[in-house]
């Protein structure tokens, strides 16, 4: 049987790679696939501890439920977002979305 | 319910809701609301009879046993074992004297300022200010603790500013109401400091309490004398004693109404009043009370003085004022309560009689110098002959009332000192001048205005009728030292009877002071009648002559103002320079801008930190989560 | 072959690419753990577990280290649908099924949405932030220290409970009510937010001046 570790250290290292993603991309699409990935990390995580542990209330599995629903709505609206800004200034790149700096 | 002493708090509550109703409504309500005013100082007047008809049942001759009936309060702020703040009432036989005092004298003026203050601007504003003083004078004669004595203190002296300055057009009406309410401050801060040092110690502000206390000798006695002496300084401010008096003559500028109501009748015996309320304090202190004494012997001297050659009207009764509250000071210092408060008791119906018919006067000529006034007898005869009862009254003529407080505060005195005794009949005999001359440069001789004198005429009913019920009371008050009036108003003893210190004692006639004080007076009364009768100002050009430096030093009243304003001017106005540079230098220049221009600079510099691009934030992020993990990593 | 086949030249390039890199890896990978399973020292689940985390994290290093957009987005249904396993590992399979819809069948396709209403077709490489190098080391270390507080950390559990569909929908609708209406209406309302965001009409009021 495989054991809880193996499930964490998985969660884990999807989650750096994420981080990575979104500290070295530029592009907002691929920054936001990054913070799906880390999602879906913190998801592996939820689901391990609450099946190894919580085996009556199932507050992970919900959880994640929710995680999922929320990250669809993130997306929608994110994207939605994505796409205006491309409109308004032909590109996606973030470094150039910085009228509010000094 | 029936209303008795327990409900003195009515007393607040009435004139103070009338405030509220007539200030804030008072343009749209017919006659611009002042029966509103009329009707809630009948209606304390009304209570406060029957204060005094359930006073009356306590009282059995030998004392007042109200067996706890005459207290009221309930907890304002209550912090356990810390700090009690009560809203309490309190009556005893000094509260029932004040009582009847302010609410007959506030009912007259109240009803005399209709016919007084007709046709004026802010009309509903001067009688809305009238009931707003009632209520805080109510609650000052009522209070049973020292905070909320304190409060009222400031409420009265309050609507003693606004209605002082009720003419703020007027440069001088503007500046007498700073100066009055200033100097009053400076005194007021003695009061708070001395109930702060009392609190400490006492751990209360109920005044019962405290004399309790200090008779248990709970307090040292150099603490304790502190602390009344700076009672006692308040006092001063609000009586008008002798380093803080100059205010008492420049609040003259205020309708007269009022100044026969807040500074002849009610507001400046406050400090009587408080020292009255703790004279069983005071008279375990001899420091203090010796100040007392000596404070008002050096009033009564000097204001009677200044008196003497004052050419407003108004200003003559102020001065004659501060000189009677000096009186009432000596009776304190001495530690006779009976004497003091009975001669406020008498002071309250003459002077404020003196005050009206004044006003009366200048009602109908609109002159206040009395140089310009002469030969009104004829044409305002009432007004002549209740301002000659109150003149006489305050003389000290018998049967008047004026005689017996007087000579009450003599007697005591004289038991005192010869020293004291002889100064105070000596300004006792100046205050005989200046009252004769008084009535006899405003209604004797030849007119010296004929215009005006032309145009006078007897006051309106609304006006008479105050003066004469005045004139009534400031003939028979005198009387209530004897037991027998006592008796007809069913209390079985006279004042002295009923208002005293330790135990009651019964009116006794000294023939000996009686004589002395008789003759003092008549002496006076004469000299009056005999320097200034026909004599049509020119023996002022006399005394111009033959003592040019006293005439001069009179008429500046003792250069008390240049003095102060030489202070003000050199030691006050440079220490406030010094703390204007501070201010600006320090505190401004360095402190506000200078942190501001450090931020500025330091907001400059890391500005640059924001470079706009959203991975540099999530860098730091990541590397706050770093040192934080490291943090509990250590940790753990 | 390829030519007859009416696809974009990319597209061609990716799958060939695509299939030989995604190939080679997983025989590579998938023969150690057969000759490890032989030899007796995993199971079968074991094998299985291993051959797709493998997959998830090189699907995942791809879709961040990618120069080309597209190719990004494609690797990311790598561990998007490796999740769908190890969910079924852990014995959700109802997870797994809302995983398997929602990302796999919507969340990709949105994401391809968005790539072809953006530039990409004209420029498909993108260029990669300057602190590149720095955030490698950034994310080693916060991988570092998480592995290392979850070994020290005592977990002696090896006894997976599956979560039965009906026992879950009973906790949803009782316990969990109330959240669950409301992650309704946050969708709701994140539907309605995302159409008024891309309302073209509304784009004119904020177009800057010399654009």
């Amino acid at each position: 049987m495989i054991a809880l570790e193996n499930f964490l250290i998985l969660s884990t290292i999807l989650f750096s790679i994420g981080f990575f993603g979104v500290l070295s991309r530029k592009n907002a699409i691929l920054i936001l696939i990054s913070v799906e990935l880390m999602l879906a990390a913190v998801g592996i995580n939820f689901v391990a501890f609450a099946s190894f542990f919580d085996t009556s209330q199932l507050s992970g599995h919900i959880f994640t439920l929710f995680v999922i629903a929320i990250a669809a709505a993130e997306v929608g609206l994110a994207l939605g977002i994505i796409i205006r800004l491309f409109r308004d200034r032909n590109s996606v790149n973030i470094d150039e979305a910085n009228d509010l700096k000094w | 319910m029936s209303i008795g002493m327990q409900q003195s708090w009515l007393l607040t509550l009435i004139p103070l809701t009338s405030f509220l109703i007539v200030s804030l409504f008072g343009k749209k309500l017919p006659r611009q609301g002042d029966w509103i005013v009329v009707l809630s100082g009948s209606l304390c007047f009304l209570i406060t009879l029957l204060i005094i008809g359930d006073f009356q049942s306590f009282f059995h001759g030998h004392g007042f046993e109200p067996v706890g009936n005459n207290i009221y309060n309930f907890d304002w702020i209550n912090i356990p074992n810390y700090l009690l703040i009560e809203y309490s009432t309190f009556v005893d036989a000094i509260t029932v004297v004040m009582l009847f005092v302010v609410s007959l004298v506030g009912l007259m003026v109240i009803i005399y300022s209709i016919g007084y203050m007709q046709g004026e601007q802010r009309y509903h504003w001067y009688f809305s200010l009238l009931a707003f003083f009632l209520a805080a004078m109510f609650t000052l004669i009522t209070t049973g603790n020292l905070l909320q004595l304190y409060l009222a203190w400031e409420g009265v002296g309050l609507g003693s500013y606004l209605l002082i300055g009720f003419y703020w057009e007027k440069q001088s009406a503007a500046e007498a109401a700073k100066k009055a309410f200033i100097t009053t401050r400076i005194g007021d801060v003695g009061l708070l400091i001395g109930i702060i040092m009392l609190w400490r110690v006492a751990g209360t502000f109920d005044i019962q309490t405290i004399i309790q206390l200090a008779q248990e000798s709970t307090f040292s006695d150099g603490y304790l004398t502190t602390a009344m002496i700076f009672l006692f300084f308040g006092a001063v401010g609000k009586s008008a004693q002798f380093p803080l008096h100059v205010w008492l003559p420049d609040a003259m500028e205020g309708p007269t109404p009022v100044s026969a109501l807040i500074h002849a009748a009610t507001m400046v015996v406050a400090g009587v009043y408080l020292v009255s309320r703790m004279l069983p304090i005071y008279t375990l202190l001899p420091i203090a009370q010796n100040l007392i004494l000596i404070t008002g012997l050096i009033t009564a001297l000097l204001a009677a003085t200044m008196g003497l050659l004052a050419q407003d009207i108004k200003k003559v009764l102020a001065y004659s004022t501060v000189s009677q509250l000096g009186y009432m000071f000596v009776a304190l210092g001495v530690g006779s309560l009976t004497a003091a408060m009975f001669h406020l008791f008498t002071h309250a119906f003459f002077k404020a009689l003196l005050f009206l018919g004044s006003g009366s006067v200048i009602h109908a000529t609109h002159k206040q110098d009395i140089s310009q006034l002469g030969g009104l007898k004829n044409k305002m005869p009432i007004t002549f002959v209740t301002f000659s009862i109150g003149a006489l009254s305050l003389a000290g003529i018998p049967p008047l009332s004026g005689f017996w407080s007087k000579d009450e505060i003599l007697l005591y005195t004289s038991e005192f000192g010869a020293i004291f005794y002889g100064l105070l009949l000596f300004a006792a005999l100046l205050t005989a001048i200046y009252s004769t001359r008084l009535v006899i440069l405003t209604f004797f001789g030849t007119p010296k205005d004929q215009e005006a004198n032309d145009h006078a005429h007897e006051s309106p009913k609304l006006m008479s009728v105050p003066l004469l019920i005045l004139a009534f009371f400031a003939t028979v008050s005198g009387f209530f030292i004897f037991p027998f009036v006592g008796n007809l108003v069913g209390f079985d003893s006279g004042f002295s009877g009923i208002v005293y210190l330790d135990h009651p004692h019964d009116f006794h006639i000294e023939l000996s002071t009686m004589l002395v004080a008789i003759s003092v007076s008549l002496l006076g009364v004469l000299i009056g009648y005999l320097y200034w009768l026909n004599a049509d100002g020119r023996r002022a050009e006399n005394a111009k002559e033959w003592a040019p430096e006293v005439r001069n030093l009179l008429l500046n009243n003792y250069y008390f103002d240049n003095f102060y304003q030489a202070i003000i001017n050199k030691f006050i106005l440079g220490l406030a320079s010094i703390i204007a540079w501070f201010d600006d230098q320090v505190v401004n220049r360095s402190g506000i801008d200078g942190s501001a221009q450090i931020i500025n600079y330091i907001g400059f510099r890391l500005k640059f930190l924001q470079t706009g691009k959203i991975p540099n934030y999530v860098l730091m992020m990541a590397l706050g989560i770093i040192l934080f993990s490291f943090i509990m990593v250590v940790n753990y | 072959m390829f030519s007859k086949i009416p696809l974009p030249d990319q597209f061609d390039r990716l799958i060939i690419t695509g299939g030989i890199v995604t190939a080679s890896t997983t025989l590579f990978i998938l023969s150690i753990l057969l000759i490890l399973k032989f030899l007796d020292f995993i199971s079968y689940t074991e094998v299985f577990f291993w051959l797709i985390s493998t997959g998830m994290i090189i699907g995942a290093l791809a879709s961040v280290l990618l120069k080309n957009i597209v190719h990004a987005v494609f690797s990311i249904l790598a561990p998007l649908l490796g999740i769908v396993a190890i969910y079924l590992f852990l014995g959700s399979e109802f997870l797994a099924l809302a995983q398997l819809l929602i990302y796999g069948g919507g969340v990709v396709i949105l994401l391809l949405f968005a790539l072809m209403m953006t530039n990409v077709q004209d420029q498909p490489l993108v260029e990669d932030g300057s602190q590149k190098p720095f955030s490698i080391i950034i994310c080693i270390l916060i991988g570092l220290i998480l592995i290392s507080r979850l070994l020290s950390a005592d977990l002696n559990l090896s006894t997976v409970s599956s979560a039965e569909l009906s026992v879950l929908a009973g906790v949803i609708f009782t316990d969990f009510l109330i959240p669950f209406l409301l992650v309704g209406l946050l969708l709701d309302i994140a539907l309605t937010g995302a159409l008024l965001n891309g309302k073209t009409h509304n784009v004119v009021a904020t177009k800057r001046d010399g654009d």
